[in-house]
């Protein structure tokens, strides 16, 4: 691997292969990486242009991946292939699926992470990924043309200029994954300097100058922060409560059977709490403390110590100390991102019990930064206004390197889309976690950094973890194009051998009594006369799907490999039913585009003036997002609808006669369920 | 003989008697979307023609089930009849196959209907004890469900079905069939009714969202176990609160199955001439012999289009007779079941003092009605054999009787010579009225049935959250979230960022 590195680190912007891509990725986080390995994947050649080669998925705050809601991103973005789910088989060093005892649709897959793992496997990945080059330099600014007057939008990308000596290299599409690295400035104490991470030099003014002055876009400010790092060794372990990993790890990953790190090896957490001590620093330090005073809007999710202490005093708020990796002499302190002055923060630690001589390694910090109002992006994450921009990540008003990558993911896909001129496409709310973040982000906006909860998700039965490869990998395939043949094909055997295990669990009918022969130990509180099929009993709480192999061996022990699943389906069932017909209602009304560039204040149908304001404000993409929308009335839907239907049939008229690159396009779009216009 | 203008209100007719607690909307989908402007696959009725009375109303039914609608209702077990020709049948409640009235019924396959979806029209009698009934009947079926306002219209857009010219004034349909709509709610949701479910709708969410916070943040947080017992609790109550009011709110089923209006009073006060003067016909035995009536005599009656089911019963007074005895108990038992008593007193017997009179008549009460039933409330004062008053003194009681306090109403009437009957009609219908509430105005029946429906999905889907809670929170919380979109629909949408800023105003989250 070290040799690798080196490999990876030789590439200068002067030895580039060529000064013309297909697709530039600015930024090497979380979105950068599934960016870049996402358009490569799709086949275009994808440069990726970072400050330092070795920051590359580097974990820049919690050393750890998935969770609640998160954990369905993760399953999301290994089932179209994306890396972050095998990284995390890979560099995972405590694995525990959280709310194992409140159903499968909310489970939680999450792991702890080395550090170095995690960055080794990623910069691997990416260096193995055909047709992809990693660039270390900064980019100065866009460069931007006239539009292509066949397409909406005002503007067009057409490439990067890079901070040393004016080189230019030229893309059909960029995508932006600055991170927090957008006018950031580092809070600490009273002491506040540019950037977006410590350590990292400031990205250039010239970006943040061309997205809002030359592009017009409107951007907004939010903060975050991290906690100081501990000395491991300095922790007395005695007063923390340690807590297991899960004694079988399971991985993220649909391609893996088992994850790197043997289950015994698997390390500790430990969990401590606040004490009123800690309310007392917090106070005595307010005066010191220029991030806390600033009204920037900060997570509520996930808030510094400051704040919650602030916020719900008198209480007790839980620590959790994490380990940072197998060789790491740190731990992270996980809910005491703080910002005041480095001597209070080791004051504070202090009061917190196991930490009264704990040391700090690094001190916590706040970061300000411009995030781009998501507003103004397709559904393919594209700048509307602009052709060929692409936005990701933190840029978007994010937080966390899940929903991070799940947007680098899709805008890589969709940049290598539009550089190789094939028609966007959306992931719709009703299919995925992704399509639930993409649609909040564009249709309502961010007024905090925005994460993900599955309380987000409408369709929580349907959109399980579990069954991501069924719902993403197939379509990634045959319909987007950034999976693997052989991820497709697995997914393919997956989903026939669940089929015929369903099929052949239905055609099981047995009267009650006959089954209770079967399975004695099972109560049956059916009568007598009814019959019951396999399923049926795999709804039990009780039975599971070996129970009914080693009854039925013949025709179910070749499925057991699947039992988890099946069991998940069988009691899922009734559910995702019910929720089919909600779900398909949602993706017609998806499936009705509205241009991009329609003059909501001039368009001639009878709406109020209220109405168009909204619309012109978030200027949805679809009937669907419209819909969504607060302040849009029935009336103004059907009038939209009408608008629509007469505009469609309008332009399809003439078109017809001549084929074109663009009627293509039409074309898919009407066919596809959740394509987007251009 | 009645003078003519009392037969427009008092239409002595025998009322078609139905099961009494049939359950409305006995299957009920838990994923009913909105019809926000696509075509569902369910189907939809709703009355087409205006509110108001009316000599014949259609209500139009539309959508796959509209056949079986049809066959279930029209008694056509084996063929449709032939597209888009009348046929005259009798109408039938589909479970019990009760005659609910006789009319022309129309079936319009698709494509070739206003929707574009099959479709079928039921021309019936105007009157809303019938149009209820039949609302009732179709809102019993499975997959069928009250059309939301411009729905038909909606999907007959969605068929292109509508010319655009036509479209233009859709959207101006719905604005004003929503803004009715709306200002009806308004009307009804500024009571106690709205106050309710604004309460119900404001617990469920706190419930909803302390179970999401115990769903996604439990596991890193300090979230009290005691959270989701709290919740369990509340889902319980409503659970049981919602259902009681489902039951308690009779008035839907008064209409349908007839309000019971019990005549009682001591014997000889002319309680059974009073019943056969209101229906025009000698239904119960008359003599001067005190204790004639010794049982029960039911008559059903249509006061101003709303069902009565009028009782005589046995006068009420000590009597050895064993016979006598049970009618009298009888006599009891229907009183305190009756939705309107009217009470009868021999005029001849009032003290001629008023205050006197108004004392003897309030004791009298306390020995009629039931504990419960005060203040009477649902109580009429019939004081009868005015004929046997001299001159003024008739129109001197009536003007002191009114000035007393804690009386209900009082009608001064003679069976006899049918004086001030007309008077004692009105009242009785503006009684009746008020007991059922008025179908005419702003068709609440069509907003009834709908709210009805939606409660009834709340309760089914809070079912869901029972059955769930120890095996499956996720499915548990669906069982919430449904409830919470059911009674959304009465009192307006609740999305996930209201639940987000409870949690978040509740529990101090900090991953």
């Amino acid at each position: 691997m070290t040799f690798r590195f080196l490999l990876l680190a030789s590439r200068r912007a002067g030895h580039l292969a060529r000064q013309q891509y297909d697709v530039i990725v600015v930024g090497g986080g979380h979105a950068g990486a599934e960016a870049a390995a996402a358009a490569a994947r799709m086949g275009a050649e994808t440069l990726l242009v970072t400050q330092k080669i070795h920051t590359i998925g580097v974990l820049s705050c919690n050393p750890s991946l998935g969770g609640i809601g998160k954990g369905h991103l993760v399953k999301e973005i290994d089932a179209l292939d994306g890396l972050c789910g095998r990284a995390g088989d890979w560099a995972g060093i405590y694995f525990s699926i959280l709310n194992r005892k409140k159903g499968p649709a909310v489970w939680g897959p999450r792991a702890q992470l080395d550090r170095q793992r995690y960055r080794e496997f990623i910069q691997a990945e990416l260096l193995g990924t055909p047709r992809l080059t990693v660039l270390e330099g900064s980019v100065e600014e866009l460069q931007v043309t006239e539009p292509n007057p066949e397409e909406p939008g005002h503007h067009r990308v057409t490439g990067i200029r890079l901070a040393n000596g004016s080189h230019q290299i030229s893309a059909r599409s960029v995508v932006l994954t600055t991170g927090t690295f957008l006018s950031g400035s580092l809070f600490m104490g009273q002491t506040t300097s540019p950037g977006g991470r410590i350590g990292d030099a400031p990205s250039s003014a010239g970006l943040s100058y061309t997205l809002q002055e030359r592009l017009g876009l409107r951007v907004g400010r939010l903060r975050t922060g991290t906690p100081p790092r501990i000395v491991k060794d300095s922790v007395d372990f005695s007063l923390v409560e340690p807590h297991l990993p899960d004694k079988h790890p399971t991985p993220f990953s649909f391609l893996n059977t088992h994850v790197r790190c043997k289950p015994e090896e698997q390390l500790l957490c430990y969990l401590t709490c606040t004490t009123p001590g800690v309310e007392r620093v917090v106070r005595e330090s307010l005066h010191l403390n220029c991030h806390i005073q600033q009204d920037t809007k900060g997570p509520r999710y996930c808030p510094s110590i400051e704040s919650r202490v602030l916020r719900f005093p008198g209480r007790a708020h839980q620590v959790w100390l994490e380990p940072e990796g197998v060789n790491s002499d740190l731990l992270y302190p996980q809910g005491l991102s703080m910002t005041m002055p480095p001597d209070m923060q080791l004051l504070l630690i202090r009061e917190i019990p196991g930490m009264q001589r704990a040391e700090i390694h690094t001190p916590g910090y706040g970061v300000q930064y411009d995030f781009v109002c998501p507003t103004q992006l397709s559904p393919a994450l594209q700048v509307k206004s602009t052709q060929g921009l692409f936005l990701a990540g933190q840029i978007n008003g994010t937080t966390g390197y899940e929903e991070a990558a799940a947007q680098g993911l899709w805008a890589g896909v969709n940049a290598a889309r539009w550089a190789l001129s094939m028609p966007p496409l959306a992931l719709s709310r009703t299919e995925s976690y992704i399509g639930v973040l993409i649609d909040d982000l564009i249709s309502r906006g961010v007024t905090e950094p925005y994460r993900m909860f599955t309380s987000r998700a409408e369709f929580r039965a349907s959109l399980r973890p579990d069954n991501a490869d069924l719902r993403l990998t197939l379509k990634g395939f045959e319909e987007v194009g950034c999976v693997s043949s052989l991820r497709y094909q697995e997914a393919v055997r997956v989903r026939d051998s669940l089929q015929e295990a369903l099929a052949a669990l239905q055609t099981l009918t047995l009267s009650a009594p006959n089954w209770t022969k079967k399975l004695p130990n099972i109560r049956i509180s059916e009568v007598k006369t009814t019959s019951l099929t396999g399923v049926d009993l795999l709804q039990y709480r009780d039975v599971s799907f070996e129970m009914l192999a080693s009854a039925f061996p013949e025709c179910l022990s070749r499925f057991t490999e699947f039992s988890q699943r099946l069991k998940i389906e069988a009691v899922y069932r009734f559910h995702c039913e019910l929720q089919k017909k909600e779900i398909e209602r949602i993706q017609k009304e998806e499936n009705m585009a509205l241009p991009q560039d329609i003059d909501y204040f001039s368009l001639p149908v009878s709406l109020s003036q209220e109405v168009r304001e909204i619309l012109d404000r978030f200027r949805p993409s679809t009937l669907g997002a419209a819909t969504r929308l607060q302040g849009i009335t029935p009336a103004a839907i059907v009038n939209l609808l009408q608008y629509v239907y007469h505009t469609g049939q309008k332009e399809r008229g003439p078109r017809r006669n001549k084929p074109d690159h663009k009627e293509d396009r039409e074309e898919e779009l009407c066919a596809r369920n959740a394509s987007i216009p251009q | 003989m009645l003078p003519s203008v009392h037969r427009g209100i008092l239409k002595a007719a025998v009322h078609t008697l139905r099961t009494r607690g049939a359950p409305l909307n006995r299957v009920m989908s838990i994923c009913d979307g909105v019809p926000v402007g696509l075509a569902d696959a369910e189907t939809i009725f709703a009355l087409s023609s205006g509110h108001g009375r009316c000599g014949v109303a259609v209500v139009r039914v539309s959508g796959p089930a509209s056949a079986t609608a049809l066959r279930s209702m029209a008694g056509l077990t084996r063929s449709l009849p032939p597209p888009r020709t009348a046929l005259l049948r009798s109408i039938t409640e589909p479970q019990s196959k009760e005659v609910l009235d006789r009319g022309l019924v129309l079936w319009f396959p698709a494509p070739h209907s206003f929707t574009g979806e099959d479709s079928v029209e039921f021309h019936i009698h105007g009157g809303p004890a019938v149009i209820t009934a039949v609302l009732q009947a179709l809102g019993s079926m499975p997959g069928m469900r009250p059309a939301e306002a411009g729905e038909f219209t909606r999907r007959a857009f969605q068929a292109e079905k509508l010319g655009l010219t036509e479209v233009e004034g859709l959207g101006d349909l719905i604005h004003a069939e929503t803004e009715a709509q709306r200002r009806q709610a308004l009307r009804q949701m500024s009571g106690d009714l709205g106050r309710l479910y604004q309460d119900w709708s404001h617990k469920l969410k706190r419930c909803l969202a302390h179970v999401e916070a115990f769903i996604d943040f439990s596991e890193d947080e300090l979230i009290e176990d005691g959270v989701l017992t709290q919740v369990d609790k509340s889902v319980c109550d409503l659970q049981a609160d919602i259902e009681r009011h489902l039951k308690d709110e009779r008035r839907g089923e008064r209409l349908r199955s007839g309000v019971q209006v019990v005549i009682a009073g001591a014997t000889n006060a002319g309680k059974s001439s009073l019943l056969n003067t209101i229906c025009q016909r000698p239904a119960a035995i008359v003599s001067p012999i005190a204790g004639t009536t010794r049982d029960v005599v039911e008559t059903a009656l249509d006061i101003g289009g709303f069902p009565v089911l009028l009782t005589d019963t046995a006068g009420l007074r000590d009597s050895p007779d064993l016979v006598e005895r049970e009618g009298v108990r009888r006599a009891r038992e229907r009183v305190e079941q009756a939705d309107l008593t009217l009470v009868v007193v021999d005029c001849a017997h009032l003290p001629s003092d008023a205050q006197e009179a108004a004392a003897f008549l309030l004791a009298h009460l306390k020995s009629i009605l039931p504990e419960t039933a005060f203040p009477p409330t649902r109580c009429l004062l019939v004081l009868n054999k005015t004929d046997l008053l001299h001159g003024d003194q008739r129109q001197k009681l009536d003007w002191e009787l009114r000035r007393v306090c804690g009386l209900p109403p009082v009608c001064l009437i003679s069976c006899h010579t049918n004086e001030g009957l007309q008077d004692f009609v009105t009242v009785l219908h503006n009684s009746v009225k008020t007991l059922c509430g008025d179908p005419l105005s702003g068709a609440p029946t069509l907003t009834q049935a709908r709210h009805r429906a939606h409660l009834q999905q709340c309760v089914t889907a809070l079912a869901q959250y029972q059955q769930y809670r120890d095996t499956d929170l996720a499915l548990a919380a669906e069982g919430v979230r449904l409830a919470l979109t059911s009674l959304g629909r009465i009192t307006g949408r609740v999305g996930p960022e209201e639940i987000l800023d409870i949690i978040f105003k509740d529990f101090c989250i900090g991953k």
